[in-house]
């Protein structure tokens, strides 16, 4: 600490962004995108804005491993600790220095790997505004210090638990000075300095050495249980103010000397600095310098290429049929979105997948924007115009477009059929399918994929490794990025972005683009949000971001177009060419030996059945799907010309009989709608109508020599015929002349209506009498004049409950006693004088003074606080 | 681009004409099973039993992985490979063998899996105490069942636990003026090494004799299990004339006779007879020390025998079929209970070799007459079939076909008795039928090879095992609802090799318009895709002879 620094060293964080250059600044924005949300006025503004504890959380979760480990140990540092000072914390005393019994100092290597380590992790601090000063003065912020610091709530990676001060909060002033005698020390004249100088043995390796010397048998295995953390320990009566000559017990023992303290009554714990203590001065058990390696599993390039490149041909197909599938119309939209089980499975089994499988694909064309709801009233799924463009383009352009979508989207059809908190099942293309880590998990370990020399694969669980320490995260977001690390090498696999677990090398331009990518826009996804969901707002974007990349769209996009046109003209190649022919046996089946045209696959999918498919596709021709053909408009002939076209052997002669035969019945029987016929024996008389001007709006059509067939109803053509003079009769459905006469109108047989009544039917005499006697107690307890309350005991304070919660917090914060009125859980009340020492979770751990215990105290069962009159009491 | 293409569903599609589709058929045939083999692209299909089979003929995964990656035009799907790897490997963790001191034993090289299957209840009843970790007793009485239970699980064992001698007794082949064939003579080889299995060779291939070359093998008294009593007789004079057994070695075990000689000859119907609830003839099983235990037609083996086929697998069994395909699906039944797949050729195969005469398959189409038609569409529906099948018109058509093969053996084959006699009666032919006394079936079929007869009108019971060596023409009138079976046993008996290398003729008269139409389907279907050239004619085309080249 040099006093001509002192000057010009910041003291606050805003005054240390504002000596930070520009450039500085712009890292620290791209880091925590969250700060520019709005734009601050001021870097007073933005310093305030950077240290709430929302930002500060985010911010922290995105450190890697080491990095953090660094911000935890300087968590534990006193304020503007040293550079060295942290070196100290992370690595621990020097092996040459150690003392023995004091904890194993850290192995070498990893120590000098910390050491170069260091400098990063502190300047990646620095950078994210988490950390500020000079290397003299290193200042973590403070919300940052309040998270990361151990309590009893948060345990921290550390292990560590609270620091002596923190743990004795609240002990009375003689406890603590018993404390000091028996751990051999001086008696000093306030409880600060007893708190400092009890720290200082600990920290003071060759005394406190000295002191577990004399410590009995099975003193070190307690410590040892605790010193790593949990710091924690469960044990009974550990308030009873134990004295040196006293103990028995090894705990006991322990506690009378402060190297244990009562952390409630049935809980003590090893204080922080008798834990670095017996650490060797570490804050972490193993410090994580360096990543752990993703060993490279070699395959060839070339055998990687053929295999995506087969599935990425198999993909695109999936889809297409999928499309076609769809195409006039999909199923209905549930009320609460997404697709039903029922449909899914009826999709899956018309694609021959399975269901999750089916799901995949579903959610895959959902978020290429191929597939949406139609927004009518009874929603169903229907294909987008986007759809169509995309039927059109070359297969490797429609896999870009495909494999692009899937880089970026948020949906995991991987969570389709388990349910949510809710116990609600998750449906295909449903709310709640939205997970912003996805695309950041796809990102990762595409790129540790690529970072492998070409054409490796690795290791499921070592890229899974290697992600937890890029970025540790919480329990419940850690166990959602395991499934979607696992989701995302099957998902690759199948869309052929790998091959034999290796990135393709059509991928990897792809691959770049959205790398870049995130890390321009990383503003829009939240990883700290991570276990949430974002519910349907969120697809409908997604959708919407997919369709937009396909338009004209900005500066970004055309480089992103370039980069898909780089990966599609690596891909194609690589592809099957389509064939123009296929080849016809005997059996009635044809067999193409690859991928068809599309014209050619189109007619033959109607012409034929499918029976297998995959690299080949055999199609079976069945009386039904050649009828099918000449519904659909074709001729026979034009059938057999088309096959003969087409195939490479001749067409076998029970194929061509099968189609003549079929065409030979095709549409003897002829069906069409009419309103009404006219028949007349004498087809003259038709003629002549069938000629007559009048008769032109009846839609009249000769059927047969005898039969019109009009498109006027009955009603109407009985009318028009008689006007024009002639005298036609109507006929039943069994051919009788229908005979019509003015007759008296009758209904069916009906019974008497049921008389409603104007109002509701008058209520029952019981019904009224509870209405009233309901009336009544309202009313009673509405006006009743209440009795004044009952006056407080003399002396128990009445505070508000907010009023309490301040009180308790700032006598935290002093350290002062309170006179508080309690009522226990039977009901009886108690005036009792505490030291609060925590406030958590509705309740205040304190020292109570009445009973001489830690005890904890509901803060709803508080009735009132006061401070006390003065502290000489 | 190589010859071969491998289908998610896991069929393999083969080029025929390919270059390499010899080398690649070789390297697929022992672990796919054909499924159709029609004349540019053949159907091979991947089934946990077909690698079994393999992996019992001494293949293992690797070579099945290499065959495929090899000849595959495409990258094979990775998930099909590991499938296949993962299913061979199933295969031989567990194997039955022969404890000197424990009996028989079922031991296992992989510990887990033998925890599993003891887990499972229907294991626990088949399992005696346990040996050590690996190993298990097992009683001798249950070796089929749990060869059955185990493969159902899904961990085929192997069985090491070889056969008893049975009692001896002197069988050679008398091969003067003939040999077995070179396939025949591998069938007999590839079974006898492996123990006990089947041989799959196509009707008219020479099963008898592979059958008698087992015998000649086992030197042991042989049990055979035959489908009935025509062909009980065909089997013995067979044998007689193929082998140095004389009639007296050889007894009949029918309805009429119940003869148990060193070798003999019973027939499913007299074994599966149920009184008050046993099978009082399946004693027969244990009335002598048999050696070898041979099954005909395999794939119509009834369930009892089945489940008493269980009980003897300390005796070697050799199961004779034209294909593996069950109707009922027990294909894993013959699997476990009598053996792998010891040996298979193809129908066109043998055909190739000129073992068997090439067929010519035409299906006749008549039109039902006016009147014929609306009495068919206001027929019952089970009555349908019947109409359609015996319509008049058929008749016309049937000695159309007779008279234009005049001269050649011909044989009409039909369902109905009463369209059968009246088909009898226009052509001048005799009329073999269920009522018809064996010894006048033997008398008329004798007189048919003779040439004497030159047409014979049979009913569905000529249409197993019976042998007429010249016939050339089949023409079939009706059936039994376009069964496959029946169509492989009908095609059978065009196909025996022509003694003047003439080319056989199978003509199925087929109703328009009608669901007979719609069997037909199925059988040409069949046909066509065991590679038989098939052609559909118009009834009318054939009647005014406008169908001369036919």
């Amino acid at each position: 600490m040099t006093t001509g620094g002192q000057s010009s060293a910041p003291r606050t964080l805003a005054e240390d962004l504002r000596a930070r250059d520009d450039d500085a600044l712009v890292r620290l924005l791209r880091a925590r995108p969250d700060l520019m949300a709005p734009v601050p006025s001021d870097l007073t503004q933005l310093a305030t804005r950077a240290a709430t504890r929302t930002s500060v959380v985010r911010a922290l979760d995105r450190l890697d491993a080491f990095t953090r480990q660094v911000a935890e140990a300087l968590a534990l540092a006193p304020d503007g600790c040293a550079y060295e000072t942290l070196g100290g914390l992370m690595t621990g005393v020097p092996a040459a220095e150690a003392t023995a019994g004091l904890g194993e100092p850290l192995d070498d290597g990893t120590a000098r790997a910390v050491a170069g380590e260091l400098p990063r992790a502190v300047a990646a601090l620095r950078e994210s505004g988490l950390v500020w000063g000079e290397d003299d003065r290193l200042r973590l912020v403070r919300t940052a210090r309040d998270v990361l610091a151990p309590s009893a709530s948060m345990p921290s990676s550390t292990g560590l638990g609270p620091s002596v001060a923190e743990a004795t909060a609240g002990m009375s002033p003689a406890r603590l000075q018993e404390l000091l005698a028996d751990a051999g020390l001086p008696a000093t004249h306030d409880p600060q300095s007893a708190v400092a100088a009890l720290a200082a043995l600990f920290g003071d390796p060759g005394r406190f050495a000295a002191l577990l010397a004399q410590a009995p048998e099975g003193v070190r295995a307690v410590l040892d249980r605790l010193v790593w953390g949990p710091p924690y320990g469960e044990v009974r009566d550990a308030t009873v103010a134990w004295r040196a000559e006293e103990a028995e017990t090894p705990v006991q023992w322990l506690l009378a000397r402060g190297l244990l303290l009562p952390a409630g009554r049935n809980n003590v714990v090893l204080p922080r600095e008798a834990a670095l203590g017996l650490r060797a001065g570490r804050a972490h058990r193993a410090p994580q310098p360096l990543p752990p390696q993703v060993a490279p599993v070699q395959r060839t390039q070339k055998t990687v290429d053929a295999t995506a490149a087969g599935q990425a041909f198999t993909a695109v197909r999936t889809v297409a049929d999928l499309l076609k599938e769809w195409q006039t119309g999909g199923p209905a939209v549930l009320r609460a979105g997404g697709l039903s089980v029922r449909d899914l499975k009826r999709t899956a089994a018309a694609l021959d997948l399975t269901e999750p499988q089916a799901a995949f694909w579903l959610e895959l064309a959902y978020a290429a924007g191929l597939v949406a709801g139609d927004g009518e009233v009874d929603e169903a799924y229907a294909l987008t115009p986007a759809a169509d463009e995309w039927l059109l383009l070359p297969a490797e352009r429609q896999w870009t477009a495909l494999a692009g979508a899937w880089l970026a989207a948020t949906r995991t059809p991987g969570l389709v059929g388990t349910r949510d908190a809710k116990g609600r099942a998750l449906a295909a293309l449903g709310p709640d399918l939205d997970r912003s880590l996805a695309p950041h998990v796809r990102q990762a370990v595409l790129g540790l994929l690529a970072a492998l020399p070409p054409g490796a694969a690795a290791r499921p669980e070592e890229l899974l490794a290697r992600l937890r320490w890029d970025r540790p995260l919480r329990a419940s977001a850690d166990s959602l990025r395991t499934d979607l690390v696992r989701w995302t090498l099957e998902d690759a696999e199948a869309l052929g972005v790998t091959g034999r677990g290796a990135l393709a090398a059509h991928a990897r331009p792809l691959l770049t683009v959205t790398a870049a990518g995130e890390r321009g826009g990383d503003g829009a996804q939240d990883p700290g949000g991570a276990e949430g969901s974002e519910g349907s707002g969120a697809a409908g974007a997604a959708v919407k971001g997919a369709a937009g990349r396909r338009g004209a769209g900005p500066a970004a996009g055309s480089g992103a177009d370039a980069r898909a046109a780089r990966a599609a003209a690596l891909l194609a190649p690589l592809l099957p060419e389509p064939l123009d022919h296929v080849l016809l046996q005997a059996d009635l089946t044809a067999v193409a030996p690859g991928p068809l045209i599309a014209p050619l696959a189109e007619t033959l999918g109607v012409l034929a059945d499918i029976e297998s498919k995959g690299g080949a596709t055999v199609y079976r021709f069945t009386p039904d799907s050649v009828r099918r053909a000449l519904d659909a408009g074709r001729t026979a002939a034009e059938l057999k010309d088309f096959l003969t076209a087409h195939s490479r052997t001749p067409v076998p002669q029970p194929l061509a009989y099968l189609i003549d035969d079929v065409a030979r019945r095709h549409g003897t029987l002829r069906v069409g709608a009419a309103a009404a016929y006219l028949r007349c024996d004498d087809d003259a008389l038709l003629t002549e109508l069938l000629a007559d001007r009048r008769a032109s709006g009846l839609g009249l059509r000769r059927l047969a020599a005898t039969v019109l067939a009009a498109q006027a109803d009955p009603a109407t053509l009985l009318e028009r015929l008689r006007a024009m003079g002639l005298a036609p009769a109507a006929e039943s459905a069994e051919g009788d002349v229908l005979i019509t006469r003015p007759d008296a109108r009758r209904t069916p047989p009906r019974t008497a209506p049921v008389p409603v009544p104007d109002g509701p039917p008058t209520p029952d005499g019981t019904l009224l009498g509870l209405a009233v006697k309901t009336i009544r107690a309202g009313d009673r307890a509405a006006t009743a004049v209440r009795r004044p309350p009952e006056d407080p005991p003399p002396g128990v304070p009445r505070t508000p409950t907010a009023e309490t919660l301040a009180t308790v917090q700032s006598a935290v914060l002093t350290g002062q006693a309170l006179w508080i009125g309690y009522v226990n859980a039977e009901g009886s009340a108690t005036q009792r004088v505490i030291a609060p020492v925590r406030v958590e979770g509705g309740h205040v751990t304190a020292y109570d003074h009445t009973t001489d215990e830690m005890r904890t105290f509901a803060l709803h069962r508080i009735t009132g606080v006061a401070e006390l009159a003065d502290e000489g009491a | 681009m190589s010859c071969l293409i491998v289908q998610s569903d896991k069929t393999l599609l083969l080029e025929v004409d390919h270059e390499l589709a010899d080398a690649c058929r070789r390297a697929i045939a022992p672990f796919a099973e054909l499924e159709r083999a029609p004349e540019h692209i053949h159907t091979y299909r991947l089934t946990p039993l077909g690698l079994w089979n393999a992996r019992a003929a001494g293949h293992d995964a690797e070579q099945v992985v290499d065959a495929l990656v090899e000849y595959s035009r495409y990258p094979v799907p990775h998930a099909l490979l590991v499938d296949v790897a993962e299913t061979m490997d199933r295969y031989g963790r567990l194997r039955l063998s022969k404890h000197p001191a424990h009996g028989l034993v079922l031991t296992t090289t992989d510990r887990p899996v033998l925890e599993e299957i003891l887990r499972s209840k229907r294991i626990q009843p088949l399992v005696g105490a346990r040996i050590d970790e690996d190993t298990v007793a097992v009683h001798p009485s249950e070796r089929g069942q749990i060869k059955q239970v185990l493969l159902k699980l899904g961990w085929p064992a192997e069985d090491f636990a070889g056969y008893v001698d049975g009692e001896a007794h002197p069988i050679e082949l008398a091969q003067d003026g003939w040999a077995l064939r070179p396939y025949q003579k591998q069938a007999v080889e590839g079974f006898w090494h492996g123990g006990s299995g089947v041989v799959v060779l196509p009707c008219g291939a020479g099963k008898t004799l592979v059958g008698a070359g087992a015998m000649a093998e086992a030197k042991a008294t042989t049990l055979i299990l035959v489908t009935n009593t025509v062909s009980a007789r065909q089997w013995k004079h067979e044998l007689v004339r193929r082998t140095s057994l004389t009639e007296d070695e050889i007894g009949e075990y029918s309805g009429t006779r119940k003869e148990i000689r060193p070798v003999t000859i019973a027939t499913y119907q007299v074994l599966t007879t149920k009184r008050k609830g046993v099978y009082p003839h399946l004693e027969l099983f244990d009335s002598r020390d048999w050696g070898l235990i041979v099954y005909d037609e395999v794939h119509l083996l009834p369930a009892p025998v089945f489940k008493f086929t269980a009980d003897l697998q300390a005796r070697r069994r050799l199961g004779l079929t034209a294909t593996l395909v069950r109707e009922d699906g027990r294909e894993s039944d013959v699997f476990s209970l009598i053996g792998p797949k010891r040996f298979d050729a193809p129908w066109k195969e043998i055909e190739a070799q000129g073992y068997i005469a090439p067929a010519d398959c035409v299906e006749v189409r008549v039109n039902l007459t006016d009147s014929e038609r609306l009495a068919y569409a206001t027929a019952e529906t089970e009555e349908k079939y019947r109409y359609c099948a015996t319509t008049a018109t058929k008749r016309k058509v049937t000695e159309a076909l007779v008279a234009k093969h005049a001269g050649q053996q011909t044989l009409v084959i039909g369902q109905y008795i009463d369209q059968l006699d009246e088909l009898g009666e226009h052509l001048n032919a005799p009329v073999i039928k269920g009522e018809t006394p064996n010894a006048q079936r033997e008398k008329l079929f004798e007189a048919f090879r003779q040439g004497e007869l030159s047409v014979l009108v049979v009913s569905k019971v000529a249409n197993f095992s019976i042998d007429l060596p010249e016939a050339t023409v089949a023409i079939q009138v009706s059936g039994t609802f376009g069964s496959r079976q029946e169509e492989a046993q009908r095609l059978g008996r065009v196909l025996r090799p022509k003694a003047d290398g003439h080319e056989a003729r199978f003509y199925s008269v087929v109703a328009r318009d009608t669901i007979d139409q719609d069997f037909a389907a199925h059988r040409q279907r069949f046909l066509a895709e065991q590679g038989y050239a098939y052609r559909i004619v118009d009834a009318d085309d054939l009647l005014t002879g406008a169908g001369e080249d036919i």
